[in-house]
């Protein structure tokens, strides 16, 4: 071996150093590039059997997260009844569970599909896209008259709070297709096999956790350490049991002092309890399956989780677990929302690209799913609650989803919900970091807050970042 | 005259494809990375706005990015540090760490070095799944399982923000150690025999063999070593993006340059930002680079 | 008597060894052994995993399967595709590195062996390369890809999704590291053999293709395994640039069915799969292991 190649190493690496932010000027005045639209064909002649005049040799170009509901509900159901009024009509149908790291590029290239179930972790910045009018405006669709009956609008079948969410710069862009209902799930036949009674008030909430620590049956609690979200979650809707639905609205709007308030510090305090005495082992560092499979396998009594959760675990529940699920338990008499306040949101958010190839048949294939037929099939296939008004009638119900149908019954308006989460994406993970912390007892309920504060008013002062109120 | 021609001609018909190839696959997208830099672009629009140096004199408070290169930093330190001493351990072992007379490695340490090796083969895709699970917080944790038998504990690997960093340094350096082993051992076989053998006679035991000879001789290698371990150092994504939780958590604890850039771009849509983010890893990586040029310029030892 | 003198010292030579080095040999043969479990445990226990049910995956970490679920490959394999995702990388790889060797060692050959105007800066200009960070490239290298997608006839084959695609983005950036090291390489070969080629009338080319190329055997061998170990572990690229599916490379179904297992819950596929993807690579690994090993370190002390 000669001293020759080594002698270069050093020379060449220090050149190659020297040279390359010149190399890099040089080669600047290239930009990215950016494809004119597909092919947005203007609609044809609308009509009311046809109104958005969707092109019925069109093909369609659907994508459907693949979670905790599959995507059988999509080729089962959805697609053939589209297919029943355009059957010329080819459907490309595809699955993913990482929606933006298949979809972003094709939005940037600008030929996007033509609807896509955004949901998921993976899924995409819906505040990038509105903000780049890469959503087509879904107010047609809600002005359209229904699938079922040409006199109703598709507005009036819709729960109002899909609007609501799914309104971005005042304009409708965002369908969410299920009612998602959080609280907290247990399994009914252990709480009666072992008399154990669902909590109303916060103080029987940590006296029935102490009972099944006791008992040496189960441990009490956990959640998805892996995904701190899920802890978050009861932690916000506690603070607005206390504080009211303000509290809330004023984290979202980025308010001066919205997450130091005194109900979020009461929130935070309650639940650091609870992670310092009654988590499952290693919950910290399990994700939701596993601690969703460990409740089946009867390990945990209780653990925050939404509606999907019955469809989700449907492989591993026994068929006499029984699901339940209850609304956060009062903290004090006083506080200011009363028992039943239940945290809603329209989830599994479909949109329909404005520079895809054929958006009519989007916003048409939407309108297929709107049907009582098709929510009504989909409820029942993936056992959960749709937003259209009424599709659950007279259908058989699993346990979970009837006890998640009667507590929304019984919250009638005390229902509320957040939305920084998709508006601001750093604050998310910086919330996912610090209740992670903040359960394992890194951080002080107090910290917790002010971090939580800090990283808010950043947002708050950041231009580049689009703002959102509510 | 028609030599000339033709050399002329057999020059540029061999760097053609070469030369554009790189140009367009790997210098245009970096020159265009250093204009994306500042813009705001968020990776769905055609027309970014240019914003100047917008994105530089944010990312100096963004604490997260800072976190990610302390942490690139350590591993810099580290990594070479930890693996390069484990490998010239065992290369040592293996090919000068005989018994009795003679120089030669313990038996069977071909096996050894064939053994050791394994790890560098698997992608790093397939070690951060395979260590995800071998690092599983409960009794079904390849080590939780046993120490929770033996009553301790479990530990969290991934999922205490205080071990999970030494997680990821573990799992880098033992999928490193084989290289090394391999790279030093071949090392150790270009030193002439002979000079292990004169310090034996000599007398010198096997602890200052090591120091007295067999260091000195490989410093060369040692320091090849070092910036290779050095640059992988700088450039560790897919360990930390798979392995560990929340792609860089918890808490941050794990988090560095590359995971941070790729979040930026491909989870907050903030392309502009996440380049200028690239720009700074690209002026760090060019540092080291220069750094270790200039601290290895020493004398070569000739044999 | 001879015998019993012969054997007489060779056991004095042992108990004098033993003596000397007895602990500190006890002691590295330690050191090894640790080691040695350390790199094999992992694996071997994943194999383990990968024959286990569900419930036992769950269940005690060290406990054996009840029977052995030879099923969990059959998914591995059908449902989250890795053998087509194997395929994929095979092929991928082969052309990338083909390709990566054919450009790299041209280009290091006539830039280590012809002078002429602008060499250094070509030169510099590829090694430049070795110090840039590929993240920083990662998005507008997606819309270089994207935009040759539009080429006149080629360009459908050539755009995302493509392998061909992928395989020149892989050229691309292993040109770096291959013409670094090559060039070095071909600079250390003697003039005298290829100069009396070209006397006899041989053409450049020739000489290249017949003369130098197999000269520089040993440097192309241990640079092909670096490139193809490099390729094969790919993550980072083919995340970006193929987003089908079907197109997929084995690092990307791999990253993939972590994910899934967080959503179908089948972790014994997902052993099965590591299985898949970690044998193979053994398998081959132990069969070539000297080419290997000597191939690297070359390439690694050049």
């Amino acid at each position: 071996m000669t001293n020759t190649p080594h002698h270069i190493t050093r020379r060449a690496l220090l050149r190659a150093a020297a040279i390359a932010p010149v190399a890099g000027a040089l080669a600047a005045c290239a930009t990215p590039q950016s494809q004119a639209p597909a092919s947005s064909a203007a609609p044809l002649a609308t009509s009311a059997a046809n109104p958005f005049g969707v092109d019925a040799k069109k093909p369609l170009e659907v994508w459907i997260f693949d979670g905790g509901f599959g995507d059988a509900y999509a080729t089962d159901i959805h697609q053939p009844l589209f297919k029943t009024k355009y059957p010329d009509a080819a459907i490309k149908h595809n699955v993913t569970k990482e929606i933006t790291k298949v979809l972003q590029p094709r939005f940037a290239g600008g030929n996007p599909p033509d609807v896509i179930d955004n949901s998921g972790a993976n899924a995409m910045d819906l505040g990038a896209l509105a903000q780049d009018g890469q959503l087509q405006d879904l107010t047609p669709m809600l002005d359209a008259p229904s699938w079922d009956d040409p006199a109703v609008k598709v507005r009036d079948i819709l729960d109002p709070a899909v609007v609501e969410f799914g309104t971005y710069d005042g304009k409708f862009s965002v369908l969410g297709y299920v009612n998602y209902i959080h609280g907290i799930w247990y399994s009914q036949k252990v709480f009666r096999d072992n008399g154990w009674t669902v909590p109303t008030t916060w103080d029987e909430f940590l006296k029935l956790c102490e009972t099944i620590k006791k008992s040496g049956k189960m441990a009490p609690f956990t959640y998805a350490g892996k995904h701190p979200q899920y802890l978050y979650e009861p932690l916000l809707t506690m603070a607005a049991k206390i504080g009211g639905n303000e509290v809330l609205v004023n984290i979202d709007n980025l308010e001066d002092g919205a997450w130091s308030s005194e109900p979020m510090k009461t929130a935070a305090t309650a639940w650091a309890e609870v992670g310092a005495k009654y988590l499952m082992e290693g919950t910290a560092g399990l994700d939701h399956v596993q601690t969703q499979t460990a409740q089946n396998k009867y390990q945990v009594a209780m653990l925050p989780s939404g509606s999907w959760l019955e469809n989700e675990q449907k492989t591993t529940t026994p068929d006499d677990f029984e699901y339940g699920m209850f609304p956060i338990p009062d903290f004090t008499a006083s506080d200011k929302m009363p028992h039943g306040t239940l945290h809603t949101q329209p989830g599994e958010s479909f949109i329909v690209p404005s520079k895809g190839a054929n958006p009519q048949g989007g916003m048409e294939y939407l309108r297929a799913m709107l049907s009582k037929k098709a929510a009504g099939d989909f409820s029942e296939l993936v056992r959960t609650v749709s937003v259209v008004k009424g599709a659950g009638e007279g259908r058989e119900l699993s346990p979970g989803a009837k006890s998640a149908t009667a507590a929304i019954a019984a919250a009638g308006a005390n229902t509320v919900y957040y939305r920084w989460r998709t508006w601001y994406a750093q604050l998310h993970d910086e919330a996912v970091a610090a209740t992670g912390q903040l359960m394992s007892g890194g951080v002080t309920p107090e910290e917790y807050v002010q971090r939580l504060q800090k990283k808010a008013d950043e947002i708050k002062n950041d231009s580049s970042i689009k703002k959102y109120k509510r | 005259m028609f030599n000339t021609y033709r050399r002329g001609l057999f020059i540029t018909a061999f760097l053609a494809a070469p030369v554009t190839l790189y140009l367009v696959y790997v210098i245009s997208p970096y020159a265009q990375a250093f204009y994306i830099a500042m813009t705001d672009w968020r990776g769905v629009t055609a027309t970014p706005n240019f914003v100047g140096l917008d994105n530089f004199v944010r990312l100096f408070s963004d604490g997260v990015f800072w976190k990610a290169v302390t942490h690139n930093a350590a591993l810099l330190v580290l990594l070479p540090l930890v693996t390069i001493v484990i490998a010239l351990f065992f290369a040592f072992l293996l090919n000068v760490g005989s018994e009795g007379r003679g120089v030669g490695g313990v038996a069977g340490s071909k096996f050894y070095r064939v053994l050791f090796f394994f790890p560098q083969v698997l992608a790093v895709t397939v070690v951060a799944v395979l260590f995800q699970q071998v690092f599983r917080p409960d009794g079904s944790g390849m080590l939780n399982g046993p120490l929770m038998a033996l009553g301790a504990r479990p530990v969290g690997f991934l999922s205490d923000p205080d071990v999970a960093f030494w997680s990821v340094l573990g799992v880098m350096v033992w999928q490193a150690v084989g290289f090394y082993v391999v790279l030093f051992s071949a090392g150790l076989a270009s030193i002439p025999r002979d000079m292990f053998e004169a310090a034996q006679i000599d007398g010198a035991g096997r602890v200052s063999l090591f120091f007295r000879i067999t260091l000195p001789l490989l410093w060369d290698t040692v320091q090849v070593a070092w910036v290779y371990l050095g640059i992988l150092a700088m450039d560790v994504f897919a360990i930390v993006w798979v392995m560990t939780d929340q792609h860089g958590g918890p808490d941050f604890s794990t988090t560095v340059m590359a995971t941070e850039i790729y979040r930026n771009a491909f989870q907050h849509f903030r392309f502009g930002y996440a380049s200028a983010l690239g720009v700074v890893m690209f002026f760090f990586t060019i540092g080291f680079a220069i750094l270790s040029l200039r601290l290895s310029r020493r004398e070569r030892i000739e044999y | 008597m001879t015998s019993w003198t012969v054997a007489n010292s060779r056991k004095l030579a042992r108990q004098e060894t033993r003596r000397r080095l007895g602990p500190m040999a006890m002691l590295s043969h330690l050191a090894l052994l640790l080691w040695t479990v350390l790199t094999l445990v992992p694996i071997l226990w994943t194999f383990l995993a990968s024959v286990k049910s569900e419930d036992e995956i769950f269940g005690d970490a060290w406990s054996l399967p009840a029977t052995l679920r030879w099923d969990n490959f059959a998914r591995a394999w059908e449902q989250a595709h890795i053998g087509q995702y194997m395929l994929n990388s095979v092929v991928v790889v082969t052309f990338s590195t083909f390709g990566t060797m054919l450009c790299g060692a041209m280009a290091a050959y006539v830039l280590a062996r012809y002078s002429f105007r602008g060499n250094r800066a070509v030169y510099l200009l590829f090694v430049s390369g070795l110090a840039f960070p590929v993240y920083l490239a990662l998005t507008p290298l997606f819309f270089v890809v994207q935009n040759m997608g539009n080429v006149p006839l080629v360009g459908p084959f050539i755009g995302l999704n493509t392998h061909a695609g992928l395989v020149l983005v892989y050229i691309a950036y292993s040109m770096p590291f291959t013409v670094f090291f090559l060039a070095a390489f071909f600079r250390t070969l003697p003039t005298a053999v290829g100069e009396a080629a070209m006397v006899d009338g041989a053409s450049h080319t020739r000489v290249f293709f017949q003369i130098m190329l197999p000269m520089a055997r040993p440097g192309l061998v241990s640079i092909t395994i670096f490139n193809i170990l490099g390729q094969w572990n790919q993550y980072q690229l083919p995340l970006v640039l193929l987003q089908e599916r079907d197109k997929w490379v084995l690092t990307q179904g791999i990253a993939d069915i972590s994910t899934a297992a967080g959503y179908d819950s089948d972790w014994a596929a997902l052993f099965a799969a590591l299985t898949l993807a970690i044998l193979p690579m053994l398998v081959v690994y132990t069969i070539f292991q000297r080419q290997i090993q000597s191939g690297l370190t070359m390439g690694a002390l050049k």
